[in-house]
This record gives structure tokens, C-alpha cells and sequence, in this order.
């Protein structure tokens, strides 16, 4: 005869515990996400083909998967470092359309010898990334200004902003359509003759391996480990909290402006008004699945360009909207998290006590 | 048997395990209709643990609970207040910004009959505060209310809904001498008219003075059931309650050094922009444990953040080894030698889910040994780890493992394995044993004390008054953000310090 049931925390949850309750979560997302697709008319045949084969296992579908991870892996790393201190960048798409611009800049207004044009589009990005988010970041460490709204509404202006020049001094004469002019070959980052696959894919790799040993290695990287852990300890401990969270979130807006230049020098070539959307929700999940750690960041970024593949063949294909890739996101987050609640907590079944 | 003779309430064989924590292992309680049963223990014995099974908090993992000698099932907190169990928390359950009459409304709900409205809360407040000779204003604000008002009306509240066993949470331990003997009056008021008292508490004079019969738990077992007072005296039970207990070692005189320490009209604001200490002056010297004795909130929080540089300083100087460092950021204190160990130790001490290595690390990063150019040595940090984890012998520590997991006397351990360094000069523990079994409370004294041996200059911020008693060589006394009166240990008695610590210089 049961008492009552009551949830009990868990001290400490062991790693396989924590293994099989991701998978579970993911597991029973993308089954959810299945069913879902099939009740939209994809048939329930076809699901393996195009959600694995088409995406992971062909060379065509692969090729395009790993080039939308490169600004996946950096909005990703853009989310992870700024939860880290603790830190909610939610206008990651405002720091990208800022570092698109600058990108686009540097090619449209031919700034620089040609032989370093591109790696200048880069670091004219990172720039206009970092000082996107100088104005929330001032507000928050001076005043106590939320960042949430922030950060999310300067998204708006940014785009607004990629508008403004669409329709107007950047429109490409020779196109319908509001696009800038297309980056000259000098203008574009290297490909690797693999689809789209190119210096992006490499760069953003690269950085996260460096951001995986800044956060674990170096003494910067302990000192926001600690401030986002415990902000009271940190400073009570005699760390510099405020130039560290200052770092940590100039870092995070370079790294969406980086995106944002890699977008237009590795895929687009241009700048259009469609080259952002969707990257905070998806940087956002990233950094989630990731744990903010910037190896898992890699991994979890894979896993979205995945479906921002499938989602292009499945809009093609079945004549689905682009909201089913956002949605399909949705799914497997809210599944993994509350599979995360059970490896936190504990059911307990209490007993009648009878001595 | 007259009723009064009779078990109101009786726990038998109670087990209760947190994780893998035994808290309770077959623990025995009876309380009779008619008197007060004193509950004695050292902190983390089981008590409140034992007494939070009987109100239907915790479900105990096995054992039996009878009421009025019937076996009585609790599924939870309804259960108990049905039966008639009613307790007064340490923490009152109250809403601040509430009236009395409204709290009592809020608790009330439709259960009790005759309450409907405001206008009968407070009439019920009013006539049961009569009736038991605890008067209360049913009209005034909760956090208006001094704590001695908060907890009366926390008792008429658990009265009113019916309670007839009553259990009160260590009573007297925020209150003045005075506010406790008219609190422990009211207890033995109660029980002549026949209630069941329970009295949590760890102070021996009270239960031999008050009490009729007295259980002593230890380690969560019951190890003195329901034994009567009379015959019993206070070592006995002090025995009892702490088992073996190795006497503290005799203090060595020394004559105090330089002024490492010095306030001069020093002022520190709480978070909400209310003085938290005003004026303070203090000088303390190399080799001086200074005790800052008080009532709790008092000012000791924003006189222990006020110092190492959490809260700014409002006005006033701070002075260590002769600098001025009133206006400087933490970091630069710490490099003068001011240390701390604060009263919550992982709200403000550790980082919980940083392991050992890291936070013993974490004052100290700046320091050359530990960086080669941008990265840290994870080696020469593990080294240290290991041989502070050797030298302070905390157990259950490994230094890559997760601080958290370490139980409140290891991680003090730790606390002080980092803070007790070579350049000490000033050390500030606030409350450094609260929680603490005694074994690890006597580790942490006899820290404190060589440090102060060692030249350092160490500043007791405790509520704990045996514990000032026991290791200051001097005593200062806050009341109301103020130093009331500064005492050698010679002019130190407890009455003399409960009449400054009431603001009576």
C-alpha cells in the first residue's frame, strides 16, 4: 500500500544516468518529430531516407549539412559563452545582421588588398558583432538593465538596419530581388571542392576547440565558470567580475557578428534578408544541448545543420513550410528537458511504516 | 491512569534516510498530555528531522506513529494538523508584508470554524492571545513586528487551528534573556492546561528548568528516552548529547602585536539601502580573537560584507596593517591580508559545482605559480589540492572532485584550507560553526585560535554566545548596527552581555 509519491532529488547523478537520459530525450523527440512529419503527409517510408540518409550519409546531403553548421557551431558558442556568465543573449540575429553588414562592406566598398579581403570581412564582422552588444552589455553591468529585452529588440533594429541598405544604397541593380551586389572571387572564403565546404566549416571548428581550452584551462575561462556558478563566491573570492563578464559577452557578440560575416563570404556571397533568420532560437538550443560546452557545441550543431537540411528537401519535396524545422527543434528540445527532470529527480515511493 | 499521565503523541523505531544519508535509525519519541518534554540534541541529530516525520513533513522510510495511543497514519501535513499536532518553526511561516489578522486568515482557510472574514481572524488572535496571556496587536504589519511578536503570533496561529500537541523549534534561540523566560513561563502556562509541549532546543539549563521530561538524541538515535528531569544535571546531559568530547586546549596567553585591524566610524548600507552598521570603531591586534556578540540581524551580515568589500562603505575608514582600504574593490583587500570565512558557506564561500582544486585556487589566481602565460597548471593546482586535503584532513575530497558533494564540516575544511594562508593578517569568520558536528566545530576553533598565535588578528562574528564565550579574548557587542559596549574576558558574563545585546549600555 503506497503512502504517497514524492519527486527527491538526486545528490549526484552518475554519467550514464545522464548518457541515457539525453538519448532517451532525443530519441523520443525525434519519434514525436516523426510522427508529426507523417501526419503532414511525408510518408512514414521516406522518413529514414530523408532525415538520415539524404542528410548525414549522402555526399551531397553531408556536404550541405556540415556548411550549415559552421554558423551553427559559432552561434552556438556565441549562446554557450554567454550563459556561462550568466548572461541572456537573446538577440543573437541582431549581432549576425550587424556582422553581415560589415562583411558585406568591406566587399561591396572593395576596403583593403584583395589578398587579405576576405580574412578583413572576418574581422570587420567580429567587430560589429562585439559592438552590437556593447550598448545591453553597458546597461546590464552599470545600471542592472535587463539584458533579455535588450538583446532581443536591438535583433529588430539590426534587421531593419540590413533593410534599410537592402532597398536602398546596397541593392543590386541587376537583381529583382532587395540583395546586394555578389562578393568578387577575392571576397569569398576558400571551399574545399566538397559542395559548399570550405575555410568557414574550418574556422568555426577551429574556434571552438580554442574556446573549449579557454574555458577550461585558462584562468579567464575558471573565473566565468565560477561567476556563472556562483556570482557571490566570485566576488567574494576578489575576482574581477565585471571585466570578465565584459570579455565573456564581447566574445559571445563577435562570435554571432562571425557567423553572420561567414554566412556571406561562405554561402550567400551576398547580403539578402533571409540570411539570418532563425539562428538565436537555434544558437540558443545549441548552447542548450551543448551544456555550454564548446565541444559539445560541435556536436550539437551537426545535429541542426542536419535538420535545417532535411527541412530544405522536406519544403522542397512535400511543399512544408520553414516553421516544420523550427518546430522539429521545439520538439526535441521540450523532450529533452523534461527527460532531464527525471535524471535530476528522483520518484519515491514512500510505505506505510510498519516496524 | 489520569489522562494527564497518558502518551499525547509516541514515534517508535523511525528511519529516515536523505539520499544515502541515515538521518534517523529507529529513533524513539513520547510526549504526555500535560507536560513539556524538552527534544535535546546537537545541531544535525535528528531533531528537527524526527519532529518534521511527526507533522507529516518528511514520510519516515519505516516505524510507527501513534496519537492519543492509536496507530495514526500520516500521508502528510493535513493529516497531522487533524490530528491535533501543530509546530512553530525556527523560520516563521508569516507573510511579511501581510497584518497579523491576515496571516492568520491566510492559515485558517475555511478550516476553522467561527473564522470567515478579516474582523474574526482578529478577534480569534485577539481572544486566544488573551486566553493564553500572549497579546499581539492583530492589526499591525508582520514586518513591523519585532522577531519576539513574530513568534507569538506564529504560536496563536498554530493554537487557533486546533493544535493540542504543540512542538516549538528552538524557541528561545533568537531571543533575549528576558524575552525567554517570559517565552518559557508561557510554555509551562500552556501544558498545566493540558497541552502536549515539545521543546526542540540544545540549551541544558532550559530543560532542566522547564522541562518535566527530556529525550536526547544523538547521531539520530535516541539515546535518552523519556527520562524525568529531576536528578539530572547539566553535564550529564551535556554528555549525553555530545558523546565523548575532548575538553578545548588551555589558552595561551599572548601579548598582542600591532594594530592589524582598525574602524574608525565605519558604515555599511544592507542591499536596500537601510543603514545595516553605523559608526563602528574597532581596533584589533595581531594575536586578539575579538568577538562581535549579538542578537542575529543585528548587523552582522552587513558588518561581515562591509569588511571584506561585498557591500560598499557608506562612510568611515578601514584600516588594515595601517592602509586605508575603505573604498577598495575585494581583490585588493584580500592582497592586504584580509580573509574571510562567511556564515553561509556555499552561498558566498564555494563554488559548488567547481571541484576542490578549483575553488581552493580561486582566491589566489592571479599568483605567478599557478599560470604559464594565458593558460593554467591543472598540476601544480592538483598539487596543492592534495596537500591542503592532507594537512586540513578533509574527508571524502579528492581534488577533481565537485565541491557540493562534500558535507557541511568538510567543505569549512576547505573554506579554511583557502583562507588560512601565509599572508593572513586579518581573519573574519562570521558564524564559522553553524551546522557544524562537534568534532569539526572544535577543528575550526582550533584554527581560528593559531592563527590568531600566528600573528593574525581574528574577528568572531557569531550569534552563538558559548561559542564567543569560549574563544574571544575580547568582546565587543552589536546591537542595532551599533557596538553597545566593549568587554574584557574578566568583565565578560552572560548577563552583562545579554543587557548590552539588548541595547541597555
Amino acid at each position: 500500500m503506497f503512502d504517497r509519491i514524492t519527486l527527491v532529488r538526486r545528490q549526484d547523478v552518475p554519467w550514464t544516468a545522464r548518457t541515457a537520459t539525453f538519448l532517451g530525450g532525443l530519441g523520443f523527440g525525434l519519434a514525436l518529430s516523426c510522427v508529426l512529419l507523417v501526419a503532414a503527409g511525408v510518408p512514414a517510408e521516406s522518413l529514414i531516407d530523408e532525415l538520415v540518409v539524404q542528410v548525414f550519409l549522402s555526399s551531397d546531403g553531408l556536404a550541405q549539412t556540415v556548411t550549415a553548421a559552421a554558423p551553427l557551431i559559432l552561434v552556438g558558442l556565441c549562446s554557450a559563452l554567454a550563459t556561462r556568465v550568466r548572461f541572456w543573449n537573446i538577440g543573437i540575429e541582431g549581432q549576425l545582421w550587424l556582422g553581415a553588414i560589415a562583411a558585406a562592406a568591406v566587399g561591396i566598398l572593395d576596403i583593403g588588398p584583395e589578398a587579405i579581403r576576405v580574412w578583413l570581412m572576418m574581422l570587420a564582422a567580429l567587430a560589429a558583432g562585439a559592438l552590437w552588444i556593447v550598448p545591453p552589455l553597458v546597461l546590464k553591468t552599470r545600471f542592472g538593465v535587463s539584458e533579455t529585452v535588450l538583446t532581443l529588440l536591438l535583433s529588430n533594429v539590426g534587421f531593419l538596419c540590413v533593410q534599410h541598405l537592402l532597398f536602398g544604397a546596397w541593392k543590386d541593380p541587376n537583381n529583382g530581388f532587395p540583395v546586394s551586389p555578389q562578393m568578387g572571387p577575392a571576397e569569398q572564403l576558400a571551399r574545399f571542392g566538397w559542395g559548399n565546404v570550405g575555410m568557414g566549416t574550418a574556422l568555426a571548428v577551429a574556434i571552438a576547440l580554442l574556446a573549449y581550452v579557454f574555458i577550461d584551462r585558462s584562468r579567464i575561462g575558471l573565473q566565468a565558470r565560477a561567476i556563472g556558478l556562483n556570482p557571490t563566491t566570485a566576488r567574494a573570492a576578489g575576482l574581477p567580475v565585471t571585466a570578465t563578464i565584459t570579455l565573456m559577452v564581447l566574445l559571445s557578440g563577435a562570435l554571432a557578428g562571425l557567423a553572420g560575416g561567414v554566412i556571406v563570404a561562405g554561402t550567400e556571397f551576398r547580403l539578402t534578408q533571409y540570411l539570418g533568420n532563425n539562428y538565436t532560437f537555434s544558437g540558443i538550443t545549441i548552447g542548450f544541448l551543448a551544456r555550454t560546452h564548446p565541444l559539445g557545441v560541435i556536436v550539437a550543431a551537426f545535429g541542426v545543420g542536419g535538420m535545417f537540411t532535411a527541412g530544405s528537401s522536406l519544403k522542397v519535396f512535400y511543399g512544408l513550410s520553414d516553421a516544420v524545422v523550427v518546430l522539429i527543434q521545439g520538439i526535441v528540445l521540450i523532450s529533452l528537458l523534461s527527460a532531464q527532470f527525471f535524471s535530476t529527480y528522483r520518484l519515491s515511493v514512500a510505505r506505510r511504516g510498519v516496524a | 491512569m489520569p489522562r494527564r499521565q497518558r502518551p499525547a503523541l509516541s514515534l517508535s523505531h523511525i528511519d529516515k534516510a536523505f539520499g544515502d544519508k541515515k538521518v534517523l535509525d529507529g529513533a524513539h519519541f513520547t510526549v504526555r498530555w500535560g507536560e513539556v518534554h524538552a527534544l535535546l540534541g546537537e545541531n544535525g541529530a535528528g531533531k528537527s528531522t524526527i519532529m518534521n516525520v511527526a507533522t507529516g513533513v518528511y514520510a519516515a522510510d519505516a516505524g510507527t506513529i501513534e496519537v492519543d495511543e492509536q496507530e495514526f497514519p500520516l500521508r502528510g501535513p493535513a493529516d497531522a494538523a487533524r490530528a491535533g499536532i501543530g509546530m512553530v518553526h525556527q523560520h516563521y511561516r508569516l507573510v511579511g508584508s501581510f497584518t497579523v489578522a491576515e496571516n492568520m486568515l491566510l492559515a485558517a482557510g475555511k478550516q476553522v470554524p467561527g473564522i470567515t472574514g478579516l474582523r474574526s481572524a482578529a478577534a480569534a488572535i485577539e481572544a486566544k492571545g488573551r486566553e493564553v496571556g500572549l497579546a499581539v496587536d492583530a492589526t499591525a504589519r508582520i514586518d513591523t513586528l519585532s522577531v519576539a511578536e513574530r513568534q507569538r503570533v506564529e504560536i496563536l496561529k498554530v493554537l487557533i487551528l486546533g493544535a493540542r500537541i504543540v512542538i516549538l523549534d528552538e524557541p528561545t534561540a533568537v531571543l533575549t534573556d528576558a524575552e525567554s523566560r517570559a517565552m518559557l513561563e508561557f510554555v509551562r502556562r500552556l501544558a498545566a492546561a493540558g497541552t502536549a509541549v515539545v521543546l526542540i532546543t540544545h540549551k541544558l539549563r532550559e530543560v532542566l528548568e522547564h522541562a518535566d521530561r527530556v529525550t536526547v538524541m544523538r547521531q539520530g538515535k535516541t539515546v535518552l528516552a523519556d527520562a524525568t528531569t529531576t536528578g539530572l544535571d547539566t553535564s550529564e546531559l551535556a554528555r549525553l548529547m555530545v558523546g565523548e568530547r575532548t575538553p578545548p586546549p588551555p589558552r595561551a596567553a599572548i601579548a598582542p602585536g600591532p594594530i592589524r585591524l582598525k574602524l574608525d566610524g565605519f558604515s555599511v548600507r544592507r542591499p536596500d539601502g537601510t543603514p545595516g552598521v553605523e559608526g563602528i570603531d574597532i581596533e584589533l591586534r595581531a594575536g586578539e580573537i575579538l568577538g562581535i556578540a549579538g542578537v542575529g540581524g543585528n548587523g552582522q551580515q552587513p558588518l561581515a560584507d562591509g569588511l571584506i568589500g561585498l557591500a560598499a562603505t557608506a562612510a568611515g575608514r578601514l584600516l588594515i596593517d595601517g592602509i586605508d582600504l575603505g573604498q577598495a574593490p575585494v581583490a585588493a583587500r584580500r592582497r592586504a591580508g584580509l580573509r574571510i570565512i562567511p556564515s553561509d558557506r556555499f552561498a558566498s564561500g564555494l563554488v559548488g559545482d567547481l571541484t576542490i582544486a578549483e575553488n581552493l585556487c580561486l582566491t589566489a589566481l592571479d599568483s605567478p605559480a599557478l599560470n604559464r602565460g594565458f593558460l593554467l597548471r591543472p598540476g601544480v593546482m592538483r598539487q596543492r589540492a592534495a596537500a591542503a586535503i592532507e594537512r586540513f584532513a578533509i574527508a571524502g575530497a579528492a581534488p577533481g572532485r565537485i565541491s557540493r558533494l562534500l558535507s557541511g564540516g568538510n567543505a569549512q575544511k576547505l573554506i579554511l584550507a583557502r583562507e588560512i594562508d601565509d599572508h593572513l593578517s586579518v581573519l573574519v569568520a562570521h558564524s564559522p560553526t553553524r551546522g557544524l558536528d562537534v568534532k569539526a566545530c572544535d577543528f575550526v576553533h582550533d584554527t581560528i585560535r593559531a592563527s590568531a598565535a600566528r600573528g593574525a588578528g581574528c574577528l568572531l562574528i557569531s550569534e552563538d554566545l558559548e561559542e564567543i564565550l569560549t574563544l574571544s579574548t575580547r568582546i565587543a557587542v552589536i546591537c542595532a548596527g551599533r557596538i553597545t559596549g566593549e568587554l574584557s574576558m574578566q568583565e565578560a558574563n552572560a548577563e552583562r552581555i545579554g543587557m548590552l545585546m539588548m541595547g541597555h549600555v
